[in-house]
């Protein structure tokens, strides 16, 4: 187990690594010096040349990206090329935005696909069929589509939630809560979609199990077999699902953040791009990677757990 | 379990794609999918020519209106058609989703055929790199390659693909390596194919379908994920329409429009529907494994084709129950059973057998003659789709026929138990022995936790197993197969049952262990005066351990009696082609040179005559044999026989005869697969 997490580990790392080499290679491919970036239209050759000497910006590659990387590691991704603010402050406010979205949308897609993939499973029948086709009617519809009709049902027709904005926790969590909740459910949609289907196809797999026999000849109820054993037994692929799914839904909050204008990574990167601010793209690059793969290694740690045979090993 | 013509492991490709033709156009939705897609490319590509509107056109007269006859979907903010505009990005957005579809497919099955076909190390190799690429966050790539090389749609597609194709290789890389470890695959190599014309020629074609239904989902996924960034502004340069900008733009006006969100979020969900349709139609894998626990609404079809099996035999029907006022406790009798498959043919037809109290009744026979359904069927422990559809099995009386599940629920376990034929399948790998073992105890004895604990621990030393309380600890996988199957029996036992219904117990284990495992369920039957029914096909088994015989062929039981009678003097032609070939059966010296053989195979269930279903490959059939056929006393003791030419063979004293390979026709087949 030991030697698992640490080859784990490494692999983390990796990603990490390899995706901070992309994205150094990628801002480095940016239409514009970092130099007339920052300046703007009409600044001088001159004022541009110094600029760009002042960040480094002629030396080469290779020590662009160790200076970067060393700083990076220190906790410092380097200053807007906008508004001259650091990187890492920013990204430090908006991530807790994201993480709350990505988080919760990631928790309530579970909730919501497990009990349709269990209800659809176990059911059987015309439940089954009329969940099957409300899942696949979820999964057709974009996100975004789905978000602006949520905001045209609870937030203008009925003032139930707020249309957009966000509001810290730390400010009021009540507002908190509430500002969330669209965003969520928007994104959570597909996601849930998503769940049920492996859901559904992990329990039916579980229940084709030798074991269920079994259980059923020794006289278990039906609910023990069925939420217990088979529920137990179809976990590994519902959490590796869900594991997937995080990935996905923490992309997908750029589309949710731009709907509901939450101040969050999304929206930062979605700025970033189309500003051309090269070290924001790339702290934002980085930081949705390292928060991606790190809550990818939890899950997939959980994962083995739930398996006696791994975890014995 | 249920019989099913298994396709062929090598279908030509016309017959594969003919196949997936079939299974697309047989659903419902597959057939609206294509119908959809091929209409909106159509109206896409001809756009310019019907189209009422350019897309730039604006009506100043109708801004943002509804459908009207001018425009029948309605205007934007600009007064722009939309009809007009929604097909004229059409063209695009399919066009460019085909992009990720090639890219993305494409490399995930060229990576998962490299894989299968260069060996573990790269596949190892290939399997890290995709994993990485797996956990991506890919929205956030894509945005900065976008911020790299701008808005340029082809480019982000094809992108995307890549980072999808690491998805594909997962899905494909399993069928690849299965293809390239068949048989056949085997041979071409010996044959001197190179690697890669085994890859196009023996795997490609077996990957077809996979590809396909692939391709359809990452069409959809891709269409979804470029209208989303559209969406946020990363869509094709403004004026030009795309369906996420547009949506966008609705977004905009939800408060004095919403009009304006329904035709582009319609048009972009059907299509993307459509796709998903038409990759589930093709995907749709035929179920041939049948759920151990039926659905709800399958149990509730059950408990009605039950309900009428009991409405069927009613107790006049039936001499045994009639006759016997007060059956012997631990007395099964299992009067003109059927078993079928729901609106299918019958797997089990009119069998009877009784077993009395501490006795052991064998069920012989061949793979797929109903035995393991018929042990089955004693528990009402039958797979999804199968069901006792008559006659009667009568436990102390009772007929379990037609008892509901929560009536057998109060039998399993506590007066019939079942061991099966792989103990390391029949227990749960998610929990330990001594959890399955106390939970099974603790609710078929009503045990508090602690004593429950102490009697599995006595149960498992019952079985044979010395060190109990290590094994209570471990996990099924951490034990032998011998020691599962004891450790499945000692569960089996753990509600004292009456009867045990033994499925192969002892086929899938060591010949050492096999024996262990029988000479502990005699003594098991000796000390708890349990009876038994074991289904076998090994007569040494029979021979070994049980007092009474079934043999059973084609769903029939054909020949029943005491052991030692049916197999020193057996009176069917089948009976007496299993001795003649059953390597047991003669003593070392007498044994023939050659074992004889059956030739031909079991009947499936919807091809079996009327008359004797052993007709075709009995070596003594004649005409009277098409004639259906009763089971009769054979004359010795209780001995029953299912043979019009059972009396004639006795009186000739025939035995079945090990034939001679006719070796000129071997020789022919081989020349000719060679030509």
């Amino acid at each position: 187990m030991a030697l698992f997490i640490t080859k784990r580990l490494l692999m983390a790392l990796a990603t990490v690594l390899v995706v901070a080499v992309l994205a150094f290679l990628l801002v480095h491919a940016m239409p514009g010096s970092p130099g007339a970036v920052s300046l703007g239209a009409g600044a001088s050759q001159d004022a541009i040349d110094e600029v760009n000497r002042r960040l480094g910006w002629n030396d080469p590659l290779l020590v662009q990206f160790f200076r970067w990387l060393g700083d990076a590691v220190q906790g410092n991704l380097g200053v807007s090329l906008i508004d001259g603010r650091s990187v890492s402050a920013d990204l430090a406010n908006r991530l807790p935005v994201t993480a709350s979205l990505a988080a919760g949308a990631t928790v309530l897609s579970a909730l919501l696909g497990i009990l349709l993939g269990v209800t659809a499973a176990v059911r059987g029948g015309f439940l089954d069929q009329a969940i099957g086709g409300f899942v696949g009617l979820l999964v057709a519809l974009p996100a975004f589509w789905i978000g602006i009709i949520f905001v045209y049902l609870f937030a203008v027709q009925s003032s139930v939630f707020p249309a957009t904005g966000y509001v810290p926790f730390e400010a009021s969590p009540r507002d908190w809560a509430m500002s969330l909740a669209l965003p969520v459910i928007t994104l959570a949609v597909g996601g849930a979609a998503f769940i049920a289907r492996q859901t559904r196809a992990s329990m039916l797999e579980a229940l084709q199990q030798e074991h269920i026999r079994t259980l059923r000849a020794t006289a278990t109820p039906t609910w023990k077999i069925l939420y217990i054993h088979a529920l137990r037994y179809a976990s590994l692929p519902i959490v590796a699902g869900i594991a997937l799914q995080f990935i996905g839904l923490f992309g997908g909050s750029v589309i949710a953040e731009q709907l509901f204008a939450m101040p969050g990574l999304g929206q930062a990167v979605q700025n970033s791009v189309s500003t051309h601010d090269a070290p924001s793209v790339q702290g934002v690059v980085v930081i949705a990677t390292v928060v991606v793969v790190a809550v990818n290694l939890v899950l997939e740690l959980a994962t083995k757990f739930l398996d006696p045979k791994l975890r014995a090993s | 379990m249920i019989p099913s013509v298994a396709p062929a492991p090598h279908q030509r490709k016309n017959a594969l794609a003919r196949f997936s033709a079939h299974r697309l156009f047989a659903s419902p939705g597959g057939v609206a999918g294509v119908i959809w897609l091929a209409a909106l490319v159509a109206a896409s590509l001809t756009a310019q020519w019907w189209l009422p509107y350019k897309t730039e056109d604006q009506d100043f007269t109708a801004v943002l209106s509804g459908p009207t006859a001018a425009h029948w979907l309605g205007t934007d903010e600009l007064g722009r058609d939309l009809l007009s505009r929604i097909f004229a990005a059409a063209a695009g957005t399919l066009g460019t989703s085909l992009i990720t579809v090639i890219v993305g497919v494409g490399l995930g099955t060229v990576l998962a055929m490299l894989a299968a076909a260069a060996g573990e190390r790269v596949e190892a190799v290939i399997s890290r790199v995709t994993e990485i690429m797996m956990s991506l966050p890919g929205t956030v790539i894509i945005l900065a390659v976008i911020g790299a090389a701008g808005t340029n749609i082809p480019l982000i597609m094809a992108i995307l693909g890549i980072l999808i194709s690491a998805g594909i290789y997962r899905v494909i890389l399993g069928q690849a390596k299965s293809l390239q470890s068949q048989l056949y695959v085997d041979a071409a190599k010996v044959d001197g194919v190179s690697t890669l014309g085994i890859s196009l020629r023996h795997v490609l074609p077996g990957l077809t379908n996979t590809i396909v239904v692939q391709s359809a989902l990452i069409f959809a996924v891709g269409m979804l994920i470029q209208a989303g960034l559209a969406f946020i502004g990363f869509g094709p340069p403004i004026p030009q329409p795309s369906w996420g900008g547009m949506i966008q733009g609705a977004s905009q006006h939800v408060y004095d429009a919403p009009w304006l969100m329904v035709p582009t979020g319609a048009v972009l969900a059907l299509t993307v529907l459509a796709a998903n349709a038409i990759g589930n139609a093709l995907g749709k894998a035929p179920n041939t494994t049948a759920s151990h626990l039926p659905s709800a609404a399958a149990r509730r079809q059950r408990a009605r084709a039950v309900a009428a099996v009991g409405a069927a035999t009613t107790p006049s029907a039936n001499p045994v129950a009639d006759s016997d006022a007060a059956p012997a406790n631990g007395q099964l009798s299992v009067r003109g059973l059927s078993v079928g498959v729901d609106g299918g043919p019958r797997l089990v037809t009119d069998v009877s057998f009784d077993v009395e109290q501490g006795t052991v009744l064998g069920l012989v026979g061949e793979s797929g003659c109903g035995k393991t359904m018929t042990a089955l069927s004693l528990l009402g422990l039958l797979p999804s789709g199968v069901a006792a559809t008559g006659g009667q099995i009568l436990w102390n009386g009772k007929n379990l026929a037609a008892a509901t599940d929560r009536e057998m629920e109060a039998i399993r376990g506590r007066d019939i138990a079942l061991i099966s034929q792989e103990p390391m399948r029949a227990l749960d790998p998610m929990f330990t022995v001594g959890y399955q073992l106390t939970s099974a105890i603790r609710r078929l004895r009503k045990m508090g936790k602690a004593d429950a604990r102490k009697e599995a621990r006595t149960l498992l030393e019952k079985v044979g197993i010395v060190d109990a309380e290590r094994i209570l600890k471990t996990y099924p996988h951490q034990i032998s197969g011998g020691m599962a199957q004891r450790v499945a029996i000692a569960l089996a036992l753990s509600g004292r049952p009456r009867l045990l219904v033994a499925d192969e117990p002892t086929t899938a284990l060591d010949v050492t262990v096999q024996a262990e495992i029988l000479s502990l369920l005699r003594s098991l039957v000796k000390d708890t005066g349990m009876s038994v029914v074991m289904v076998t096909h090994d007569l040494g088994v029979v021979a070994d351990i049980c007092d009474n015989v079934a043999v059973m062929y084609a769903g029939q039981v054909v020949e029943s009696g005491r052991t030692a009678n049916i197999l020193d003097n057996p009176r069917h032609p089948y009976t007496l082609a299993l001795l003649a070939a059953d390597p047991h059966a003669n003593s070392a010296a007498d044994m023939p040179d050659r074992l004889a053989t059956i030739s031909g195979q079991v009947p499936q269930p919807k091809d079996w005559p009327t008359g004797c279903r052993f007709a075709a490959r009995c070596q003594f059939a004649g005409s009277a044999c098409a004639a259906p056929v009763p089971l009769l006393a054979s004359g010795s003791e209780e001995g029953l026989v299912r043979c019009v030419k059972a009396d004639e063979l006795a009186v000739e004293g025939l035995e079945w005869l090990a034939t001679e390979v006719p070796t000129h026709r071997v020789l022919k087949i081989v020349e000719r697969d060679l030509a």
